[in-house]
């Protein structure tokens, strides 16, 4: 939530000596390409970078390799305690992750089955409340005055609402099948659109910051002064000088939006089993005490979360550091 | 290996419960025998061994654990949740009832004392067990003379009728039961608070300390009605608050109400108007009781065993994590107690979803589940319970250990009958239907994706449906136009009986005439011409304890052979009891231990 | 200046009038778009034995049958003017503001929500004091010492710290520091009034955990924050003055790093609520965290709308604290 109001990562520097009208986006390109020179010397980054390509390719064929994660191993679950029989959560041969107490289901599978649910929420409420605040964003610093002031008593409006008691409570008040929809494929819908329809503002306002300093550069009074209109500016020159900021903050927002999945998910308003979830295994274990009887239903989940957050936010630090290398 | 064991322990309680001998099935066989129909008989030590080696002690199942006379101290509870109610007019959960009884006296009370009589009705304020009039229509009970509240007003048999009375506003007190207005004459009264000029006319009182219920057909086990429940627990009409009488119901227990904050703390201090000779089945042997509410499950077993807490007040039995510690610590054992927790845990199939309309193809999902799954994720022989093949609980009036489909030989299903069944159905090749849940029930949830895995098998394909528990019973599950319109054939529950007999166990469950269309306990939709009339036999006021014990056996059988219910357990709870705890037993009639006694020994 | 107050509070007025609106839209109307009607939404009020006469009651008791603007207008002017309420036999007025009648237990809602208030101011103040003091310290050494060993070991642990869920360190300490090293056994919340010892020892576990996620925010945002500042000119200029070292960090570079990082902390103390749900429930306190959670689980709708409302109520006082701190500060916001 808190990363994108951080002021330090301000504006670009387009080094702006254009007077065509397409200049800019070759501009922009150029930029690009020094980012990109400088984010492929940054190890760390890269090696966030490389996991979260890693994390994208087991989410799409993953799930065509490990074994169906909804079958049931009770022989390898002692009902005494419902943990696995064995160390380490019954690690063996079959099961490289373990099973999941009670169950007796394959660990891997379930995590390797989890991975494009946590990504696919992650990913789509991030470009939603990307599409929204950006859109808002511009228009709002661009065009300046009343409408400006509407959009940003809308944001102050979003910012007033006390984010995760609404998301549960949403999410609570919908019953199984609305709006054309039913099962997942609404929790889903509804996951996506409740953490990316608050987390817009965020967006929005660096979005419209952005826009109420580069408005005022000469490469838009230039291409007001041969007679570009309103859209054409805003999209066309305006636009483009945002794809940085744009990428940092996405980047920087999808993890946070894991996590408040994985939240949501502890409170009780997640996915429906038994589809895997990450944040509904970890939330299992915490909450059904597996943490003590079988601490590797904890970790594992525990750690795919933490890796794959951790790896976004290494990502997009060294995006950032990109963009903008006085933060370094 | 599991399941062989399994095998064995059932056998023994089966056995057990027809020779009326109470036996602890492994660790050294029979230990003691203390009532005929006790319910907590069976194989309590068994489940454990094998894997620790150790067995429950069980002071607290098989007789009293640190009977003691010892004085003072203060006696603390906690609770994971919040209680229905305070307010003994407004009370249904078994906990709360419980609790109730350290500040309510309802007419009638349950025994305290081990074993089988402790589901027997004894007088509360009563004087003796309701007088029956010939016809069995009217009920009359005299009120014990000189009573007095913690204020020291007198406590009259009109009293009791007002209490009665505001149970009728259901705006007001939504959640007691509502077997008054069901018995009683005059369904329509809307209570004192909308109708103050209004009387609910078919309770009478004749003289101050004698008060008449006049129902509408025989009830041979209203004394339960009166005496199972808060419901008639004195109200004076001039301290009645309303809603906000839970606040400080007036005392007539062995304790009062200093403080009670909602969601947080109740503090309960010694009654000076109660004397232990009028109340011959409480005890005030603490100077404070207090309950601490929505405390952490986990925190409160962790509390619990550091000794910083005397009793989870739910009662349902330690977590998952405190299981582990305790079965695996002898000295922790020597604390805990492991019995029947009063409950089973089933699942409904509704046979007025088609294909569930057939008989054949209820009977099919009977065989197919897999109990052993079923029994794991209610936390498994132990803390969950034993795997179930009746309606009746062990222990009750008319239970017989019958399996019809094979739940005891076969735990982990039987597909070869199974599919026999699909294919008398119509359905060799399987057919699909949806299943509800509550979702935020962890057990529930495991258990419905165990159904699932299982039907698979036979290629019964099912849907899941989670809704939130607290409008479960009233718009999903427990609205068969509801479960119609989704095509949604199967539905987890379980069920408490509101009294420990036959007719409280069953009569929600399978009597065509409890089905309703909110708030549906029959979610099969039995409506069985033959269970029907062994409704209305029973209910014959002539018929003496063992004929109608009889005729709920029957019940039993008829309903399991029509398969609207797929028992899965007969729940057990796990739980400990720190050593400073005096007078602790699981009391029969809760499945938990009986609050109104217990003490602290420093 | 004072003109300028005025027109924030009105727009502060305003604000929360429309989220009322949305909040009271989202769980009076979106149920009912999804095809529930009045006596489905009162089932869930009347525990386990949800006859339909009862349901019928509690219907006419809930008010549930009336329209939804009419609903809405009582709630509103239970808020400004206080309402009559029969809890039964008598009619009470509830004195503004009045945020109803909780639909399960039928108590009045505000007395509810400032008994649970003490709880988490207590858990916000010293997560907050520790989060900012750690946080802005180990960001400024950071920053000095850029590249360092400290810089680099406290920026990682600063990163782990936002990548964790805040109910798993919870827990986790919890397991750690008062069952298995019992440093801080039996938390639960003491009145501060009551032992100021035992309230300060028991909290110190849900302060580590909510302060331990904060920090890390802000240790980063002010490592960055000083790097920049470090790198602007006027910096320069003091250092070529010949200033101390010390005092160019102290007076010039600090005092511009942490202006922003107040604006945030007066967002993130308004958006506390959402990280004193989860600790609440982990450490089991009665706040409004707890309070909140319980609301959403009995759908008790007058309790979840008294709830969003005292929050946002926090979060626009926040805001609107933090602008006139900057108009004060800076004349030129004053104007636009």
């Amino acid at each position: 939530m808190t990363v994108s109001v951080d002021p330090a990562a301000g504006h670009l520097e387009p080094e702006a000596t254009a007077t065509a009208p397409g200049a800019p986006i070759i501009q922009g390109r150029s930029l690009g390409q020094i980012a990109w020179r400088r984010l492929r010397r940054d190890k760390v980054a890269m090696a966030g970078g490389t996991f979260i390509a890693f994390l994208v390719v087991v989410s799409i064929i993953g799930p065509y390799f490990v074994q169906d994660p909804t079958v049931y191993h009770s022989s390898l679950i002692d009902p005494t305690f419902s943990r696995p029989i064995g160390p380490w959560g019954g690690i063996s041969l079959a099961h490289p992750f373990g099973v999941e107490p009670i169950t007796g289901r394959d660990m891997l599978a379930r995590i390797v089955d989890g991975a494009p649910y946590s990504l696919l929420i992650g990913f789509l409420s991030t470009m939603l409340a990307v599409v929204i605040g950006v859109f808002f964003g511009i228009i709002a610093g661009y065009f300046g005055g009343w409408t400006d002031s509407v959009i940003a008593r809308a944001m102050d409006v979003f910012l007033a609402f006390p984010l995760l008691v609404f998301a549960i409570a949403l999410v609570g008040v919908i019953p199984n099948s609305a709006f054309g929809m039913s099962g997942n494929q609404l929790r889903v819908a509804l996951l996506v659109f409740v953490i990316g329809f608050f987390a817009w503002p965020y967006m929005g306002r660096i979005i419209r910051g952005q826009v109420l300093s580069l408005r005022e550069r000469e490469f838009v009074d230039a291409a007001r002064s041969i007679g570009a209109r309103g859209p054409y500016i805003l999209f066309r020159e305006l636009l483009p000088n945002l794809v940085g900021p744009i990428l940092v903050y996405a980047t920087l927002l999808i993890p946070t939006n894991i996590l408040f999945e994985a939240a949501l998910d502890y409170l009780g308003v997640g996915l429906i089993p038994p589809t895997p979830s990450w944040g509904q295994m970890l939330s299992s274990a915490v909450s059904n005490g597996f943490y003590y009887i079988d601490p590797m239903f904890m970790i594992i989940p525990g750690l795919a979360i933490f890796i794959t957050v951790m790896a976004f936010n290494l990502f997009g630090d060294g995006l950032r550091d990109a963009f903008d290398p006085r933060t370094r | 290996m599991t399941s062989m064991r399994r095998r064995k322990s059932l056998a023994i309680s089966a056995g057990a419960a027809v020779a009326a001998v109470l036996l602890a099935a492994c660790g050294g066989g029979a230990t003691s025998s203390t009532g005929a129909t006790s319910p907590t008989g069976g194989s309590t030590g068994g489940s454990t061994g094998g894997t620790t080696g150790n067995a429950v002690a069980n002071a607290g199942v098989t007789g009293i654990a640190n009977p003691s006379d010892h004085k003072g101290g203060t006696l603390t509870f906690a609770s994971s949740s919040t209680p229905d109610s305070l307010d003994g007019g407004n009370e249904y959960y078994a906990w709360t009832l419980n609790f109730n009884r350290l500040y309510e006296t309802p007419l009638l009370t349950y025994k305290s004392t081990t074993g089988g009589a402790g589901t027997q009705m004894v007088p509360g304020i009563a004087t003796a067990l309701g007088q029956v009039s010939p016809d069995g229509l009217t009920w009359t009970y005299h009120i014990k003379k000189g009573l007095k509240y913690e204020d020291g007003s007198a406590v009259t048999a009109g009293d009791v009728k007002y209490a009665v009375e505001r149970t009728y506003d259901r705006g007001v007190l939504a959640n007691g039961p509502s077997y008054f207005p069901q018995l009683l004459a005059d369904p329509t009264y809307k209570g004192p608070y909308k109708d103050p000029n209004g009387d609910l006319t078919s309770i009478t009182v004749p003289d101050p300390y004698t008060i008449q219920f006049h129902l509408v057909a025989p009830f041979p086990d209203f004394d339960y009605v009166v005496g199972a429940f808060g419901q008639t627990a004195p109200v004076p009409k001039a301290k009645d608050t309303g809603a906000k009488y839970e606040l400080h119901p007036m005392s007539t227990g062995p304790y009062m109400f200093q403080s009670y904050q909602v969601n947080k703390q109740a503090v309960l201090v010694k009654n000076p108007n109660w004397t232990q000779n009028e109340d011959t089945e409480a005890r005030q042997n603490v100077d404070k009781v207090i309950l601490t509410l929505n405390v952490n499950a986990d925190d409160i077993d962790n509390r619990l065993i550091s000794g910083d807490l005397d009793v989870d007040s739910a009662g349902s039995g330690v977590q998952a994590a405190a299981r582990a510690k305790v079965l695996g610590n002898p000295s922790l054992l020597r604390n805990s107690d492991n019995g029947f927790g009063n409950r089973e845990w089933f699942i409904y199939l509704d046979s007025k979803v088609a294909p569930l309309t057939n008989v054949a193809c209820r009977q099919a999902i009977e065989y197919a589940a897999n109990k052993t799954d079923l029994q794991t994720a209610y936390g498994g022989p132990v803390a969950g319970g034993d795997i179930a093949s009746t309606l009746l609980l062990p222990g009750m009036g008319g239970y017989s250990a019958f399996d019809l489909y094979n739940a005891k030989s076969q735990p982990t299903g039987d597909t070869t009958d199974a599919k026999k069944a699909l294919t008398t159905c119509g359905q060799p090749n399987g057919f699909t239907t949806g299943l509800a849940y509550r979702s935020d029930r962890p057990k529930e949830v495991a258990g419905a994706q165990a159904l699932q895995q299982a039907l698979k098998a036979v290629g019964i394909n099912v849907q899941l449906h989670g809704y939130p528990a607290g409008n479960y019973y009233g718009n999903f599950a427990g609205a068969p136009t509801f479960m119609h319109k989704n095509n949604i054939g199967i539905a987890f529950g379980g069920w408490a009986p509101d009294w420990p007999d036959g007719y409280g166990m069953m009569w929600a469950l399978t009597s065509g005439n409890s089905i309703v269309p909110t708030g549906n306990a029959n979610i099969g939709e039995l409506n069985d011409p033959a269970v029907n009339k062994l409704f209305k036999d029973v209910a014959n006021p002539k018929l003496t304890l063992d004929q109608r014990s009889a005729i709920y056996g029957q019940i039993d059988k008829l309903s399991m052979q029509q398969a609207v219910i797929l028992p899965e357990v007969y729940a057990k709870v796990l739980i400990y009891r720190p050593p400073t705890l005096t007078n602790v037993y699981i009391d029969p009639a809760w499945g938990m231990y009986n609050y109104a006694v217990l003490g602290k020994s420093s | 200046m004072i003109t300028f107050i005025i027109r924030r509070l009105i727009t502060a007025v305003f604000l929360l009038l429309v989220v009322s609106v949305i909040t009271f839209a989202i769980f009076f109307l979106i149920p009912r778009l999804a095809g529930q009607n009045a006596n489905e939404l009162a089932a869930q009020y009347v525990g386990r034995n949800p006859t339909p006469a009862a349901i019928q009651q509690m219907v006419e008791r809930l008010g549930l049958d009336q329209p939804l603007p009419v609903q809405y207008w009582h709630f509103l002017k239970g808020l400004v003017a206080g309402e009559n309420y029969s809890a039964g036999p008598s009619v009470t007025y509830c004195p503004p503001p009045c945020f109803g009648y909780s639909f399960r237990s039928q108590l009045a809602v505000w007395p509810q929500m400032v008994s649970a208030l003490p709880v988490t101011v207590s858990l916000a103040l010293g997560a907050a004091i520790l989060w900012l003091l750690g946080g802005v310290s180990i960001g400024v050494l950071s920053a000095l010492r850029r590249g360092s060993i400290f810089d680099r070991f406290s920026m990682g642990v600063a990163l782990a710290g936002v990548s964790l869920p805040i109910f798993f360190t919870g827990l986790i300490s919890l397991e750690l520091f008062s069952y298995k090293w019992p440093l801080f056994p039996n938390v639960q919340y003491v009145n501060i009034a009551v032992n100021p010892l035992l309230w300060a020892r028991n909290l110190v576990l849900p302060w580590v955990t909510l302060a331990f996620l904060y920090a890390a925010l802000y240790a980063r945002l002010t490592r960055a924050g000083m790097l920049e500042t470090m790198n602007e000119d006027y910096i320069r200029t003091a250092r070529a003055k010949g200033l101390r070292e010390r005092s160019v960090v102290v007076k010039h570079g600090l005092r511009a790093a942490l202006t922003p990082i107040l604006t945030i902390f007066g967002m993130d103390l308004g958006l506390l609520l959402g990280g004193a749900i989860l600790t609440e429930s982990t450490f089991s306190l009665p706040g409004l965290g707890q309070f909140t959670v319980l609301a959403i689980q009995n759908q008790d709708f007058p309790e979840i709308m008294g709830v969003v409302m005292l929050a946002a109520f926090f979060i626009v006082i926040a805001n609107m604290l933090v602008d006139i701190l900057y108009a004060a500060i800076d004349p030129r916001v004053r104007i636009s």
